[in-house]
């Protein structure tokens, strides 16, 4: 009656999580690719990035082009300010013309002075109505960008947004995962326990599953445990037939 | 293939004590596919639906499935097949084609 083994099922598992990374995968370079597309659309941009919540619910920068995108985007990490982060709060584009003299964020402008950022946009990347970052755009002097760079920046971010509300999927393969390997491992056990009783007192496999169950039910323990039991009793005591205590 | 008297009975309780506990099909088939089940998360779906007959080793393995589960609630209970038949032989798996060669 029944034909299917549940390998068909591990297999379209397995299959769904290696689709989920590499969605993951994909959705990193094509963030890195967006953000240099905005760099060489922008003029007088000298980096881009996006800012996103990693897997522990921290800001970090992701598909930055420069390496200044990310000292830049560090400190509003760390001094809980900056144009970024008011962009992903507001939801509202943000337009910076001359960092040195923006009263918004005192202590992240007198920190990135030394790095020569003066002019940002960041435009929040919104998915299903929800703020889930923002991508940015700084440049070495004043009054680089205006209004229309902002607007530019809210098309590009669209699709960021997009591609990185599934990112966010991430964990969740490294969960099915997790369940899989625990499951694989107790079936393991379980398999190979059933494998001593077969052989101690010729049994087929129903039978000592069903043994197993038997003492699982009797013990009021599981049937990982009486496996484990089982097993440990192969180990410790050589002498077999005894150590299970089944007649 | 028919059912088995106890089955409906069996299958109608494991189902309740399901979704008093709110398990899911697919968390209660990973569980008892790790305790050695050998029927797939489809078939367990149409069993739990009583569209299909499962042998009763399968049926027990799956109670035992959700009790582990249950473990940390104290809420019903999925009865295995012996609880229900009184005349049930000691090994009364009637299903050849659960078995391994």
């Amino acid at each position: 009656m029944i034909r299917k083994y549940p390998l068909d099922e591990l297999s379209s598992v397995i299959g769904r999580i290696m689709g989920l990374l590499l969605t993951e995968e994909k959705v990193d370079h094509a963030v890195q690719l967006l953000s240099r597309a905005v760099k060489e659309s922008i003029p007088g941009a000298i980096g881009a990035g996006v800012s996103i919540l990693d897997s522990q619910a921290r800001p970090v920068s992701s598909g930055f082009t420069d390496a200044i995108v990310e000292r830049a985007d560090a400190l509003q990490y760390q001094l809980g300010q900056g144009p970024c982060l008011t962009a992903w709060a507001t939801q509202e584009s943000v337009l910076v013309h001359d960092v040195a003299a923006d009263p918004r964020w005192p202590d992240w402008s007198a920190a990135v002075r030394d790095l020569s950022i003066r002019s940002v946009v960041s435009a929040p990347l919104i998915a299903d109505g929800q703020g889930i970052g923002a991508m940015k755009i700084y440049a070495a002097g004043p009054g680089v960008f205006e209004d229309s760079t902002a607007a530019l920046m809210e098309l590009f971010a669209t699709p960021a947004a997009t591609l990185l509300s599934h990112i966010q999927a991430a964990e969740i393969p490294e969960r099915i995962s997790e369940g899989l390997q625990a499951a694989l491992y107790s079936r393991d056990m379980i398999n190979r326990a059933c494998g001593v009783l077969m052989e101690r007192h010729t049994l087929t496999q129903d039978q000592a599953l069903q043994l197993l169950m038997r003492d699982t039910r009797a013990t009021h323990s599981t049937l990982r445990e009486v496996s484990a039991a089982i097993l440990t009793g192969v180990t410790s005591a050589p002498d077999r037939g005894r150590s299970d205590g089944f007649r | 293939m028919g059912f088995d008297s106890s089955e409906p009975e069996q299958r109608r309780r494991l189902q309740a004590a399901l979704s008093a506990a709110e398990i899911s099909t697919g968390d209660l088939w990973l569980y008892y596919f790790g305790i050695g089940g050998s029927v797939g998360e489809y078939e367990v779906e149409a069993y739990l639906q009583g569209l299909l007959s499962l042998p009763e080793l399968q049926r027990d393995l799956l109670a035992m499935a959700a009790n582990e589960l249950f473990a940390s609630q104290s809420g019903q209970r999925a009865p295995y097949s012996d609880e229900l038949v009184t005349d049930d032989p000691h090994d009364g798996d009637g299903s050849p084609d659960a078995g391994a060669p």
